[in-house]
């Protein structure tokens, strides 16, 4: 499937070449309050065209603001945001857009209506959308289409979804959740299309809380956390960017104020004879932990994968004094 | 335009497949037409112009379209909105005016067929005898002069959530429907009550039937009163999607 509207769009004097110059998005210092709550505060991301991004946060931390501000469904407070070099809401007219949006309690599909017919209808609402039966089948849904949208499990209404979103053949999806309700099997051959549908040069920007799947499936990881951008690159690099460890170990007599002093401590935890520590310097913490003459035994030493990575970068930085969330 | 029309085209076919919902709203004020017409002689003459049963048929006209208006608009608008559909639609090129413009209409749509079951119901079981023309006129203006209601049904479905729609919808209908004389003629009422019956819809929605039938002609402070009432709510829709547009909520 091309994209034809790359070569029938007037000259923006961007080079629309599939996957190589110019923006697919741009956040420029972005703010947006809600009340007096910052959900973004001085967000700015960049994301080039044919890109896969997974937008990675804790709940609460402006994923999802982030994606109501690309598709001009909010508007920033402070800064700017481009959207394929125009403005979000006339991306989103222009139908370049393809989005999957969090849908709380409900199915996100009209109600009393065939899935085919509200295929058909998404499809009518583009100028150029993409043959029917390759939406079909891209999302997996030949099987339901003579369903009523209410007789829809979770994870189905998902996946037509999913099709209302690509039903316009977009330049640019967007995809909040997009596996929530989804099981494994229907989860990785979700991911498996969007590899596919990647691969045609187009952009994929996903929000997700699934750390392996953005590992697996995103050329950058972009980890939001309070509004800002915390962390942005590859998977793998962010996991080596960060040296945090957990040591945990059993003491006779232990001392809470002994463990704080110790070189690279961050967060002591002592429960009963068990100690946790948190350390972004392993190796500093236990030279110190035996020259304190602490007796200690059964140390153990863990950390180190994507998940810890995730922690230790929305947990720690100037903006979180305590810690908590 | 194209798009307008699949969106239209949809939304038609959508209410149409519903027809349990469309068999309650039609059957509701013919019901009512039946079980009121016995509340007083049928030959009694109101305000002294019409007798009691051209008086509840027009009645029930306006009663049938605030009722098609407030289900069709108001409780199927909500639970669509509840249910994200409506925000999916605004992340697709539908512009935020075909929306609203196309629920307003499918709720005209259905308002018409209820007027004329009421008609049809009023010739037959309430023996109302009308010319042709009088009977054509009193439809036609019945059905386009129900536009306010249809804002308003549409303004309630954007106001209400999906489980506030239930009660919000049901008090608006009898506090309409009871204030604005549709069940009882407001000549017969406290002087209070009389002069608000003047700033409701209802009221004069029904005025303009009843006029109509009678020969009176028409009065121009009902139609200024409806016209008022639909540009208001419309106005309301469009802030209300606004701030919604600027808040993220859909």
């Amino acid at each position: 499937m091309r994209l034809r509207r790359q070569t029938s769009e007037p000259n923006t004097g961007r080079l629309r070449v599939r996957g190589l110059g110019g923006l697919a998005l741009r956040f420029d210092e972005v703010t947006h309050r809600y009340g007096s709550h910052p959900a973004l505060d001085g967000l700015s991301l960049e994301v080039a065209r044919g890109e896969t991004v997974a937008l990675l946060g804790p709940n609460g931390a402006g994923k999802s603001t982030t994606i109501s501000h690309v598709l001009g469904l909010l508007k920033p407070h402070s800064g700017s945001v481009e959207v394929l070099g125009v403005a979000p809401r006339r991306a989103v007219a222009e139908g370049r857009v393809g989005a999957m949006l969090q849908t709380g309690s409900g199915s996100g599909l009209p109600p009393g209506v065939k899935v085919s017919a509200t295929l058909r209808l998404a499809r009518r609402l583009y100028r150029d959308p993409a043959p029917f039966d390759l939406t079909v089948e891209r999302a997996g849904i030949g099987h339901l289409l003579d369903r009523q949208t209410q007789r829809l499990s979770g994870g189905q209404a998902q996946s037509v979804r999913f099709a209302l979103a690509i039903a316009g053949n977009p330049e640019l999806v967007f995809l909040d959740e997009p596996t929530a309700a989804m099981d494994v099997a229907g989860r990785r051959s979700f991911w498996q299309m969007i590899r596919q549908f990647r691969n045609e040069g187009r952009t994929i920007v996903f929000a997700t809380h699934h750390l392996e799947e953005a590992d697996q499936v995103a050329d950058r990881v972009v980890v939001i956390n309070r509004g800002r951008v915390v962390a942005d690159g590859p998977g793998a690099s962010l996991k080596a960017s960060v040296t945090a460890r957990r040591l945990r170990f059993v003491c006779q007599h232990p001392l809470e104020g002994a463990f704080d002093l110790l070189d690279g401590v961050t967060e002591v935890e002592v429960r009963g004879l068990g100690v946790t520590l948190d350390s972004f310097d392993a190796d500093a913490t236990v030279r110190a932990l035996v020259r304190s003459h602490v007796a200690f035994t059964d140390l153990e030493v863990t950390g180190g994968g994507l998940e810890d990575a995730f922690v230790a970068l929305t947990q720690r930085g100037p903006a979180l004094s305590g810690g908590a969330r | 335009m194209g798009q307008l029309l699949a969106f239209g085209r949809f939304e038609v076919g959508r209410l149409v497949r519903s027809w349990k919902f469309l068999v309650i709203t039609v059957g509701f004020p013919v019901t009512f037409y039946m079980l009121f017409l016995g509340n007083r002689r049928a030959g009694e003459v109101i305000g002294g112009t019409v007798p009691w049963r051209v008086y509840l048929m027009v009645s029930m006209c306006s009663f049938g379209a605030l009722v098609a208006a407030l289900t069709a608009g108001g409780g199927r608008l909500s639970t669509e909105r509840a249910s994200g559909w409506s925000r999916q639609l605004r992340v697709t090129p539908l512009p935020a005016w075909s929306y609203v413009t196309t629920k307003v209409s499918a709720t005209m749509l259905v308002i018409l067929p209820v007027i004329v079951l009421v008609d049809v119901v009023g010739a037959t079981f309430g023996g109302v005898e009308l010319s042709a023309g009088t009977w054509l006129s009193l439809t036609v203006v019945m059905w386009l002069t129900a536009l306010p209601f249809a804002v308003l049904g549409v303004f309630i479905g954007f106001m209400v959530t999906a489980e506030t729609a239930f009660p919000v919808v049901t008090a608006l209908m009898f506090v309409l429907g009871y204030f604005g004389g549709l069940f009882n003629p407001v000549a017969g009422m406290p002087a209070a009550l009389r002069a608000a019956a003047h700033v409701l819809p209802s009221f004069h929605h029904a005025s303009i039937g009843l006029a109509l039938v009678d020969g009176h002609g028409l009065t121009a402070t009902n139609w200024l009163v409806l016209v008022g009432y639909a540009a208001l709510l419309a106005l309301a829709i469009m802030v209300k999607h606004r701030t919604e547009e600027a808040r993220g909520i859909s």
